[in-house]
């Protein structure tokens, strides 16, 4: 009875198996026939052309052509050069055109017009280099699985060692205004340096204006066509995975997005993408993958496209908004309505910005007092230093103040960056600790060297080298009052500089903010606004202690 | 030191010119400003008042922030009667010395005219070694410009400093900096005090 009941749950398990093995699921190339056995019985029945609300395969069918959208100034994706088209791009859409058995014809878009012209149904399927993100979703239908996938790749010399994120903390990287991974790249504590145009990105490394640039692998391509650029510089590393669709209207696409989705999984299983990336030489990495992806049973099915397991994600490029949101966007509408002033605000408009925009007015206030009492301090001492009748002190504080004097603000800067790196692993609180010390230095030896030589006068006042008491010091300090409140203001104006070594002062995170939002006028605006106040208020204050330290120089005479 | 580039010294030499380029610039432009700026201060009334306001705005504005700022501000493209009036990146950085220069000027240009309308002369001279100490200040203040890729003196060497495997490479590197840069400025102050005492001399042949 048991070895009967064995048998029974054996062979009952068994049918389960066959039932549920990808084997006797229907597998795309069938399903994909009979889609496209239906479309053209569709468009074969006699005035079925001329009816409105067509599926557009339907049409394709009916006219013999697919209308498609490709960019034409895109090195390797897609370019034109008289009648001539070529590029990955350009190849899909051929070899999709020749699948499903009609002629292409292309239609020249570019970033502001792939999507429009399909929604105007000027074009069947767009395929120019699109990025497929959630926000996108929404306008266009995208197909699945994704024909290529681009990365931000960080390019350098070869000589230079850059192997992941922490190698870049506190060095510069060139990258182009509004680009999605700006934010990424600053979350590492990497400084940005701004263009508006990705062109330049090459020349700039070669004339040595950036050390690192960051922008698409698919920008780059081209580029590392070129033995002497591949000969200097390499790709260091990647992220920010971005999957890019082809896409057709949302409208009246169902069944030619079917087909398309299915004719991309058959395209991937059998290495086509791969072969067409080869011949355009871009790179294999995610379609070898891919490859590998819609091979395995579970992917290989007329379902596969909708299984999450097989298929990417869009990318959530979404920033979360802050809850004044709403009306900061409603004050600059109010204020461009009244004044015509185009006034953007992006630092109060989404999460990111703000906690970078809150965090940079911090960092630069705590930069602003520390220098202050930095160059205070360094003035004090090496002002003792100067003024003292040790060779063994007074020497090497003069020599000190040479060096300080001869190095300009910039190299002063980069060294004490240089050397607390060397102490320290990077982190925002080192960077501003060595701006403090570098401005500090700068300014306190010029200070310092007044109060020397505000020393030396009242020696000679006093009838020859006296020795140097704490009454004598103070006196010396309250004369030099002018010179040390000149370089404490000085101090003050000079720390938006620290922005140079990667201290995330408001420069810096305004600079960083204006990487991946809008609104550059308004932003560097509110930024002059704010320091002009910060200096002022600091210049109010040194005016306070200087007359201070004047009337206890009267008092003390 | 056998790392360092054998085109760097030249490369820095070049990059330093920029610096100069950068600082006469800003100084010409900050002459013309703080020349009008000590006119309209002298002539008084709501001009006087308005050019007190600006130099004291210009005292506080920071040059780096001023820098970002006229780069931010002013499009690529930006062109007046058909011309392109965007300025490049050492025009930029001029630019942004200026609000320093003129300040500095209107201040020391106005305590030169007080000089000269008390009747002495040479005191109003020591006009000029005083703009020829801007002037030094003004070619190390130009080396903000590393941070908007202008390829002058700092730049070459930060870039230079880049491929430096050690801190020891890099500090032999920055020591060559302050050495081209602090020979450059020590020459400059000489240049200011052979001024000083030539005026020196001048006021007491005058007396």
């Amino acid at each position: 009875m048991i070895f009967l009941r064995r048998i029974v749950i054996s062979a009952l398990a068994s049918l389960l198996a066959l039932a549920t093995l990808p084997s006797h699921a229907e597998t795309p190339d069938a399903a994909l026939v009979k889609l496209l056995d239906e479309a053209k019985a569709a468009a074969a029945v006699p005035g079925a052309c001329a009816q409105p609300g067509l599926d557009r395969l339907v049409r394709i069918f009916c006219e013999g052509k697919i209308r498609v959208g490709v960019r034409e100034y895109y090195p390797l994706f897609g370019t034109r050069e008289g009648c001539v088209r070529s590029g990955y791009d350009v190849d899909v859409a051929r070899r999709l055109a020749k699948h499903l058995g009609v002629e292409p014809v292309f239609t020249r878009v570019n970033a502001a017009t792939r999507i429009p012209l399909l929604a105007d149904d000027k074009i069947d399927l767009t395929i120019a280099t699109m990025g497929h993100n959630a926000q996108r979703d929404g306008q266009v239908r995208f197909i699945r699985p994704h024909y290529f996938q681009s990365e931000t790749i960080i390019v350098g010399p070869k000589g230079l060692t850059i192997r992941d994120w922490p190698d870049v903390a506190s060095r510069t990287i060139c990258v182009t205004v509004g680009n999605g991974s700006n934010a990424q790249i600053v979350s590492h504590n990497a400084r940005l340096m701004l263009f508006d145009e990705a062109g330049v990105l090459p020349d700039k490394l070669r004339d040595e204006t950036c050390t690192l640039a960051a922008q698409d692998d698919s920008f780059f391509d081209y580029y590392f066509t070129d033995p002497a650029f591949a000969g200097s510089y390499d790709r260091k590393f990647g992220f920010a995975q971005l999957p890019w669709g082809m896409a057709v209207a949302l409208a009246g696409s169902d069944k030619l997005a079917r087909a398309l989705d299915l004719t991309s999984q058959i395209f991937h299983r059998d290495g086509v993408f791969l072969d067409i990336a080869k011949e355009n030489r871009i790179g294999l990495g995610f379609l070898e993958r891919q490859r590998a992806v819609w091979n395995r049973p579970e992917c290989n099915t007329a379902t596969g496209a909708e299984n999450p397991a097989c298929v990417l994600p869009p990318l959530s490029a979404v920033l979360e908004p802050t809850p004044i949101a709403a009306q900061v966007a409603a004050f600059e509408g109010w204020i461009e309505k009244h004044t015509g002033i185009a006034l953007q605000l992006p630092m109060f408009k989404t999460m990111p910005a703000w906690l970078l925009f809150k965090a940079g007015i911090v960092n630069s206030l705590i930069l602003v007092a520390g220098a202050l009492v930095a160059t205070l301090l360094f003035s004090l001492v090496l002002g003792a230093m100067q003024s003292s009748r040790s060779f063994l002190l007074r020497w090497p504080a003069r020599a000190l103040t040479v060096v300080l004097q001869s190095s300009p603000v910039v190299l002063t800067l980069v060294i004490s960056a240089a050397v607390a790196l060397a102490l320290f692993p990077y982190s925002s609180a080192v960077a501003i600790g060595a701006a403090i010390v570098a401005l500090g230095l700068m300014n306190g030896a010029n200070a310092g060297q007044a109060i020397a030589e505000a020393m030396h006068t009242l020696r000679t006042e006093r009838g020859g080298p006296a020795v140097p008491t704490a009454d004598l010091y103070g006196r010396a300090v309250s004369r030099s009052a002018t010179q040390i409140v000149s370089f404490l203001i000085n101090a003050a104006k000079g720390t938006p500089i620290a922005s140079f070594i990667g201290a995330p002062e408001l420069l810096s995170a305004l600079t960083d903010i204006t990487s991946f939002a809008s609104g550059r006028a308004s932003t560097y605006s509110l930024l002059l606004v704010f320091y002009v106040c910060v200096v002022i208020v600091v210049v109010w204050l040194c005016g306070k202690l200087r007359i201070w330290l004047e009337r206890r120089q009267v008092v003390s005479a | 030191m056998s790392r360092i580039s054998p085109d760097f010294v030249p490369q820095l030499l070049a990059g330093m010119v920029v610096n100069f380029e950068i600082a006469a610039i800003a100084l010409l432009v900050g002459l013309a400003v703080g020349g009008l700026l000590t006119w309209m201060k002298l002539a008084g009334g709501a001009s006087g008042a308005f050019a007190t306001a600006v130099i004291g705005l210009m005292r506080a504005a920071p040059t780096f922030v001023v820098m970002f700022f006229l780069l931010n501000i002013i499009p690529s493209d930006a062109t007046l009667f058909g011309v392109n009036v965007a300025p490049s990146g050492i025009m930029t950085v001029a630019l942004s010395l200026v609000p320093y220069a003129a300040a500095y000027v209107a201040d020391n240009g106005g305590e030169a005219l007080r000089q000269l309308r008390d009747g002495s002369p040479l005191g109003a001279l020591l006009f000029l070694p005083n703009v020829t100490r801007a002037f030094f200040v003004l070619v190390m203040s130009s080396s903000a410009g590393a941070a908007i890729g202008v390829p002058e003196g700092i730049a070459v060497i930060l870039r230079e400093a880049e491929l430096m495997p050690t801190l020891g490479d890099k500090m032999v590197l920055f020591a060559i900096g302050i050495l081209c840069f602090g020979i450059t400025l020590q020459a400059g102050f000489a240049l200011m005090r052979l001024l000083q005492r030539y005026l020196g001399r001048l006021a007491l042949r005058a007396r």
